[in-house]
């Protein structure tokens, strides 16, 4: 079976060893022949690891210097035995370009098995299949398994896979495969492809080889490293165990891994206020209809599409919830619009019609031909109850009136109409024309004299007038402070509401990825399943032989 | 026969109608398609149940912008029953203490039963056995007890 062998990284970074060349198989994979032996492989026949450039000026037989010199050499926590082509496969995925750190799952001593003949000596395998060698007087942990341990370790190994392969069929390849066999004593860094020789028991099947071993050769191996054994047998409690793991699981991970606090803090909470409010900000934006039933705004299609489709419908949980924030607002909403209403009700009716009549009005036209001739204009028609027809007549005459009289006596009266006006509605800041208020303007006394004359005539008198009463402008800046606070407090919302949305959006992303993997992984098992339930009548011998001469 | 009115001659309803009217016509708009809709397949008494529910809705649209929001002017109100576009009958019982939610008229109209009796829709919800799930026969309600 072929192993993949797509190593980008090591493609990059490994110099082709003297003698082979690289070629381009038709298929597109990358593999390598030798013309002197006439050799070929896929795997890249590659001087051994980087690391041996820098390991020959470290003492590593020192197994704190050792140690310490993995914590700073490998940056990158390695699972290194356990799932072969699980992680194999990710990050061929993956095209070589490394992301953030994936989180590292926490280790967890498994079992101990006390090494024969070096005694206080105990292999300690972990939950993720990893082990490492452990003095309990010394209070010393490996995961380089140390030199002079490494042939009991190596019997302990056979002995227990031809347990396990006279107790099992097939499978038990994988499973054996699964378990973790670290690197070979002697140099820190030979190539794994060659070492196997050294210890030629068929059992002892390499899983070293494997694409996630080698797929990162800067990364160095765990080292092993020898060390006097203490005498003395000491007791050994799982405490002990757990406590070294995790001083190396520290030593190991020296930097952090965010992700793994990423996790934990979930979306920032948004307060039950801000999100009735971002709701509210969501039916004024879209120009809802405050009149209109909460129901029939979700089932009209327009208005249903256009709330769902929003952000800010969300942020409510419940239906009810929403059509609480909508009866709030509604209610709220609608009691604005009476208020403007009533407002603009009290100005509009008779001003337009002033202004009319100063355009149209002469005394040559009795009222009933004045309203005949212009019954098809706006200000002329129903104005409702309070503005009506008798009303009309009434400014009419009031107006014809008034017009005979003498441009001084209009100006009088005019001047006799502005001093009735608080210093608050008219004072030396009013613009004239716009700025006048609507109860001068709704009088009749404010359209007899032309315009001009009568705009420059109140210009006169307003500057002769004092300067805005303060506790007004007070109240203007009462007002603007007030708007630009809701203003303020409706970015803060958004704001939240972005954050919030770019949490959820990123958890959702690294459910995706954890997913993938997951099923990367599953895959990988489901296909060493099949691979080891293929046994052929040589049986598990000669399966490890020939999956030998695959590689 | 009444006088044919032309529109243009129509009094003009009173001010504020203009904020309900698309509403209303989205209601009349359902009442028509109810009205219309094939009744061949269902049963004989459910054939008027759309019909009561969308009338039901509609007065209650219109009681509680007068009555609950106060968002109309009376006058509007006056027009708008006066009009049929809600059922002053039945939003009369509505401001009575007990019949707050009351379906349609016909659910407590006692004389029409056999033992003299309201709807069921009309019992109030720990009366009635556990998980019972009724519908009325006459609207279709399925409980318009008042509860706190």
């Amino acid at each position: 079976m072929l192993k993949s062998t797509y190593k980008p990284s090591a493609a990059a970074l490994q110099p082709l060893l003297p003698g082979w060349t690289e070629h381009k198989a038709p298929t597109g994979h990358t593999y390598y022949y030798n013309a002197a032996t006439k050799e070929s492989t896929y795997k890249r026949p590659a001087a051994p690891f980087a690391p041996t450039a820098i390991a020959p000026q470290v003492n590593l037989s020192d197994p704190n210097i050792a140690n310490a010199f993995l914590a700073q050499n490998a940056p990158q926590p390695s699972h290194q035995s356990s799932h072969r082509g699980g992680f194999g496969g990710e990050r061929g995925g993956r095209g070589g370009f490394q992301p953030r750190p994936r989180p590292q799952p926490t280790d967890k001593p498994r079992s101990k098995v006390a090494i024969p003949g070096h005694e206080p000596w105990i292999l300690v395998y972990t939950k993720l299949n990893r082990r490492f060698a452990y003095n309990p007087v010394k209070k010393a942990s490996y995961w380089r398994i140390p030199e002079k341990l490494m042939p009991a370790i190596l019997e302990l190994d056979q002995a227990r896979i031809r347990q396990k392969a006279i107790d099992e069929t097939a499978p038990t390849v994988t499973t054996t495969g699964e378990t973790t066999v670290p690197n070979r004593p002697g140099a820190a860094a030979p190539a794994t492809t060659t070492e196997p020789h050294d210890y030629d028991s068929s059992e002892y099947e390499e899983v070293e080889v494997t694409d996630s071993e080698d797929d990162d050769p800067s990364r160095p191996k765990r080292q092993r490293t020898s060390d006097d054994p203490p005498s003395g047998p000491v007791e050994f409690t799982e405490a002990d165990i757990a406590a070294q793991l995790a001083a190396m699981n520290a030593d190991y991970n020296s930097y952090p891994s965010d992700s793994d606090q990423d996790e934990d803090d979930g979306p920032p909470p948004l307060s039950e206020s801000d999100a009735t409010a971002l709701f509210h900000d969501l039916l004024t934006d879209l120009r809802i209809n405050p009149y209109t039933p909460f129901a029939t705004l979700l089932e009209q299609p327009t208005t249903a599409d256009k709330l769902t489709s929003d952000l800010r419908y969300l942020v409510l949980a419940t239906t009810r919830a929403r059509k609480e924030a909508w009866e709030t607002w509604s209610r709220a909403r609608m009691q604005a619009l009476k208020d403007e209403r009533a407002r603009q009700e009290k100005t509009d009716p008779r001003i337009g019609y002033l202004e009319f009549l100063q355009e149209n009005a002469t005394p040559k036209l009795y009222w009933p031909e004045f309203r005949r001739k212009y019954k098809k204009i706006d200000c002329m028609k129903d104005g409702g109850a309070a503005f009506g027809d008798k009303e009309r007549e009434k400014l009419y005459r009031e107006y014809i009136a008034r017009v005979k009289t003498s441009v001084g006596e209009r100006k009088g009266e005019l001047k006799g109409l502005l001093a009735g006006q608080g210093a608050r509605a008219l004072n030396s800041a009013t613009v004239v024309p716009e700025g006048v208020p609507a109860a001068v303007r709704a009088d009749v006394r404010w359209v007899v004299l032309d315009r001009k004359t009568r705009d420059e005539f109140v210009e006169g008198y307003v500057r002769g007038l004092g300067p805005p009463p303060e506790d007004e402008g007070q109240g203007t800046r009462e007002e603007e402070e007030a708007a630009e606070k809701a203003r303020e407090e409706r970015r803060k919302r958004e704001r939240a509401l972005e954050d919030r949305e770019r949490a959820v959006a990123e958890e959702k992303r690294r459910q995706e990825k954890r997913l993938g993997f997951e099923r990367a992984r599953l895959r990988e098992e489901e296909r060493e399943l099949e691979k080891a339930m293929v046994v052929d009548k040589k049986g598990l011998r000669g399966q490890l032989a020939g999956e030998r001469m695959e590689e | 026969m009444p006088a044919v009115r032309p529109a243009s001659k129509r009094k003009a309803p009173p001010e504020g109608f203009s904020d309900l009217e698309e509403d209303l016509l989205i209601f009349s708009n359902k009442m028509k398609d109810a009205q219309n809709a094939p009744n061949d397949n269902l049963p004989r008494h459910q054939a008027q149940w759309p019909i009561f529910q969308i009338s039901h809705q509609r007065s209650r649209y219109i009681y509680e912008l007068f009555y609950d929001k106060e968002a109309i002017s009376r006058p509007l109100y006056e027009w708008l029953l006066k009009n049929g576009y809600a059922d002053p009958m039945l939003i009369a019982k509505w401001k009575k203490q007990g019949y707050e939610k009351l379906c349609c008229l016909r659910c407590i109209q006692t004389k029409e039963t056999n033992f003299n009796s309201t709807c069921i829709c009309r019992v109030p919800k720990t009366v009635l056995k556990e998980d019972q799930d009724i519908q009325c026969v006459s609207c279709g309600c399925r409980g318009c007890f008042s509860s706190s």
